[in-house]
């Protein structure tokens, strides 16, 4: 299907491999790491990046929407941000790389860049299929990240803030988490550019749930306006595991989240959710693919985006059900709200069933707010422009007050309100 | 939840092997040499006996197809089509020409005859309380027969085969012909557009409202051959017209190619109802052949206010690969899509439809229930949109399967593309069970479970039923006769 012959390169695709090229001999990894980067990059240079032909990429044509990507700034620096909820654990990295040695009670905290020089990195760059330009890029260019390894049963009490920080350029980290038998943690991995000039950056997660664990885990993107953010979490959830996976979208130029979900024990509860709040002229795709692949499973996902300006949100959301997935329940919904005559939004809720004793559903709407809504706000003497603030609002409030933990929905609803306050 | 006893028994009853109409009528028949070539292309051109201006618009249909690829996006898997081995134009000896009925090869009649396709218009009118439908039979490469012409015209409609339309109202076709379906739409809309042989052509005049349902029953029987039929209908300005399609095949071992594209124009104030029982034979129980039905449908709601509505079941072809669409060009103009599509054995079903909002106060629906059992695919994939001026478009999107069987998959591929904050989409699709309430609702009356089932599903595929023409109803219940359990709610 995805029968590309790039005769020429873009721009965009020929900075990428000179990149690569300038940086050979510094990209930290061993004999077999090199050589898994030289194939992704291989790669790149004979298939370009996607088009709108290739379906996985339908609504994001990145070959014409990526027009350049900055020169590698190497080791840049950013300042550091307060974290989203007071007396969190805060980690992370700083233009691709770590900084210090960040360390967090109760889990064991490692360098990627080591994973990289040892080569135990090595497998773990291989892409999940050949549409994953995310994994090429990311594989390709990725020179730090942290390791976390969550012991068997413990919980960790405060929130472990992940800074993926970074001024102008690229960066590119990874991060491998796995989450020990019955263990509980709150985990938000936050992107941000803190400096000026425009971003390249790709960040993947690479996150497992062993039997019985809780994890909450919170992607909260907010990159600058002229950036490009290749996001990725792939994640995998053992038996009776409890996973609350929530992404923030508000921020970046040129977006695009993959979240890959591999339901992949008995008993699992998944509840996925995601506000994105789009405006200027940008371009933001939050593209999930859940697998559930054993049977007795359940999952619920809600996305809700709010498209401003001159907009452009992309919502695809493939639930895949496999042959002995019996038992099944899976429930999607995607609701827009187009705020303005020159915003767009594009989704695509997909269901691929096997499995006859299921229950699977999605439903998606686009509208623009309700007048009767807004004449029952008006009519009590709230002014108009208010009156849709206050609609906006609740539309996605209701997403994040579903995460339990007060402190975590306060701010959430704080990065909201300032993000609309200052695009509405 | 699984499917009720009641669905699995009749779902076997119009299993694979239980095809009716797979008998093979024997007749001498006259074929174009296999393969495709510029030459074949004229061939065709010349045995329909058309203008110069037919015959380079088809060359330069075959010209261009030849610069094709053959689309692989949708979920459907079979061997590669080898084009060449291909008999193009196959028509009976005996019907070279448009005849009266009592011309017609009586092995032909005796065919219909069987298929139960009334061809006789006197037997018709027998029947005073029975409905009345004007047939066009297409038997592989031409068109037999047409009846009730002169009535027909009495009225002012059009009705006859694609081939006598050239010929004689060259100036509505040439106007219209391509203008919903490009020549270079998709490579099987531009192969069609090369070697097309017959199809039907309706027009309705200004304010005429068709007086009776008209209808194309299509049969391939030759073997090795491809059907490729063109079938135009165009509503004036205030008309109306229902137009019902069937279509069998014998049973072969070969797999056997029908790409048709069907154009429909209805301009201001006019409706246009196109309804399908497509029942060509799906294969065997193991798959071995059976035709491939790759189809470009699509409507075009040109005029303000006008309304087109494509109501299918399909539950033969070995493959099936169909959208029927409406483009809704004109402003307040409507397009509604109902579909049951019901696969079996091998079969491989990705249908769907497209409903393109460009006018101001545009609305659609689209009502889909796909049945899969067996090793069946069975994939819904459509596409709404609203276009940057389309303000206050609405759609309303239901999709719902139901999977028989741990051997059969079910999809659903829906693209939703919104340009304007006006545009008001709703889409959903489930492969869930019977509401709760409702069925709570029945047993609290004391109606046991299954009748309830049996009632609620009833009352829900009417939705998709009720949209056929009664004469069309009734044989579609017939067809399908399944309870629809998993999709109400």
């Amino acid at each position: 299907m995805n029968m590309q012959t790039t005769s020429r390169l873009t721009a965009a695709e020929s900075a990428l491999i000179d990149a690569y090229t300038g940086q050979l001999g510094e990209l930290p990894g061993n004999g077999a790491v090199i050589s898994a980067r030289d194939r992704l990059v291989d790669d790149l240079k004979t298939n370009g990046l996607p088009t709108r032909r290739v379906e996985a990429w339908h609504y994001t044509d990145l070959k014409t929407l990526l027009r350049s990507v900055p020169m590698d700034a190497g080791t840049g620096s950013a300042d550091a941000i307060e974290p989203l909820v007071a007396g969190a654990h805060v980690i992370g990295t700083r233009q691709g790389q770590i900084v210090g040695k960040p360390s967090v009670e109760g889990v064991v905290v490692g360098a990627f860049a080591d994973m990289l020089r040892e080569g135990t990195a090595a497998p773990g760059l291989s892409v999940i299929d050949r549409d994953d330009t995310i994994g090429k890029i990311n594989g390709s260019f990725v020179r730090d990240g942290l390791v976390l390894e969550f012991p068997a049963g413990v919980t960790v009490e405060q929130p472990i803030e992940i800074q993926a920080l970074h001024g102008a350029g690229q960066a590119h980290t990874r991060f491998p988490v796995s989450f020990g038998a019955g263990s509980k943690a709150v985990v938000i991995e936050r992107h941000a550019q803190t400096g000026e000039g425009s971003a390249f950056v790709s960040s993947v997660s690479d996150i497992s749930l062993e039997d019985g664990a809780d994890v909450t885990w919170i992607v909260l993107q907010q990159q600058g306006a002229d950036d490009t953010h290749l996001g990725q979490v792939r994640i995998r959830v053992g038996e009776n595991a409890k996973l609350k996976l929530f992404v923030v979208n508000a921020g970046g130029k040129l977006v695009r989240q993959e979240l890959r979900v591999d339901v992949a024990g008995e008993g699992a509860e998944l509840s996925l959710r995601g506000v994105n709040l789009l405006g200027g002229d940008t371009h933001t795709d939050v593209t999930l693919v859940l697998g559930h692949n054993v049977p007795n499973t359940n999952s619920t996902e809600i996305f809700r985006n709010v498209v401003f300006d001159r907009a452009r949100g992309v919502f695809q959301g493939m639930i895949k059900v496999a042959l002995d997935a019996q038992k099944t329940d899976a429930r999607m919904a995607c609701n827009t709200l187009l705020m303005s005559d020159d915003a767009e939004f594009a989704a695509k809720p997909e269901l691929e069933i096997f499995a006859d004793d299921v229950q699977c559903g999605h439903g998606a709407t686009v509208a623009d707010i309700d007048d009767n809504h807004l004449y029952y706000l008006m009519a009590r003497g709230i002014p108009r422009n208010h009156a849709r603030a206050m609609l906006v609002n609740a539309f996605v409030a209701e997403i994040v007050e579903e995460l339990e933990d007060e402190a975590l929905v306060e701010a959430l609803e704080g990065v909201i309100s300032t993000w609309l306050a200052k695009h509405a | 939840m699984a499917a009720v006893q009641e669905t699995i028994d009749q779902v076997r009853q119009i299993d694979v092997d239980q095809y009716k109409y797979g008998f093979e009528t024997a007749i001498e028949v006259e074929k174009a040499p296999k393969g495709l070539s510029e030459e074949i292309v004229r061939f065709i051109s010349a045995k329909k006996q058309e203008p110069e201006w037919m015959l380079e618009w088809r060359l330069d249909a075959y010209r261009r197809w030849l610069t094709m690829e053959e689309p692989t996006w949708a979920r459907v898997d079979y061997p590669k089509i080898d084009f060449n081995d291909i008999y193009y134009y196959a028509a009976p000896k005996s019907a070279s020409g448009p005849k009266s009925l009592d011309e017609v090869d009586p092995e032909l009649l005796k065919t219909y005859e069987k298929l139960g396709i009334p061809l006789k218009e006197q037997e018709i009118l027998a029947g005073v309380e029975k409905p009345r439908v004007a047939v066009d039979a297409v038997f592989d490469s031409v068109s037999v027969v047409t009846t009730f012409k002169k009535e027909l015209a009495k009225a002012g409609v059009i009705f006859m085969s694609i081939s006598e339309a050239v010929r004689e109202h060259p100036e509505l076709v040439k106007k219209y012909l391509g203008s919903v379906v490009p020549v270079t739409d998709n490579y099987y809309a531009t192969l069609n557009s090369a070697v097309f042989t017959d199809g039907s052509f309706v027009f309705v005049p200004k304010g005429v409202r068709c007086p009776m349902e008209l209808s194309t029953y299509f049969r391939i029987n030759e073997k090795n051959t491809g059907q490729f039929e063109r079938t135009l209908i165009i509503a004036e300005e205030g008309a109306y017209v229902s137009y019902l399609e069937g279509c069998t095949a014998p049973q072969r071992d070969e797999n056997q190619l029908h790409a048709a594209v069907v154009e429909l124009v209805a301009l201001d104030d006019a409706e246009i109802k196109y309804s399908t029982v497509q029942n060509w034979f799906p294969g065997d129980k193991q798959g071995k052949g059976g035709i491939y039905n790759f189809v470009t449908k699509r409507g075009d709601c040109r005029g303000d206010r006008s309304k087109i509505s494509w109501t299918q079941v399909e539950t033969g072809s070995a493959i099936t690969w169909k959208y029927p669409s409406c483009i809704l060009r004109g402003d307040d103009s409507r397009g509604e899509f109902y579909s049951i599509a019901v696969s079996n054995g091998h079969q491989q079903v990705d249908s769907g439809t497209k409903m393109i909002h460009l006018g101001k106060n545009t609305s659609s629906r689209i009502i889909s229930k796909g049945i899969a059992a067996g090793v069946s695919q069975n994939t819904y994939r459509g596409q709404v949109s609203a276009h940057r001026k389309a303000t206050n478009a609405r759609n309303f999107t239901q999709c719902d399967s139901l999977l028989i069987g741990d051997r059969c998959g079910a999809h659903t591929v829906p693209y939703i593309e919104a340009k304007n904050s006006s545009a008001q989409f709703e889409h959903e699709a489930t492969t869930s069970k019977i509401s709760e309430d409702q069925l709570f609702y029945c047993l609290q009356r004391g109606i046991p479970e299954e009748a309830a089932i049996a009632l609620i599903v009833n009352g829900f595929v009417k939705e998709v039923i009720q949209e056929l023409p009664m004469e069309f109803a009734v044989e579609a219940q017939k067809l399908i006769g399944i309870s629809l359990e998993g999709s109400v709610g």
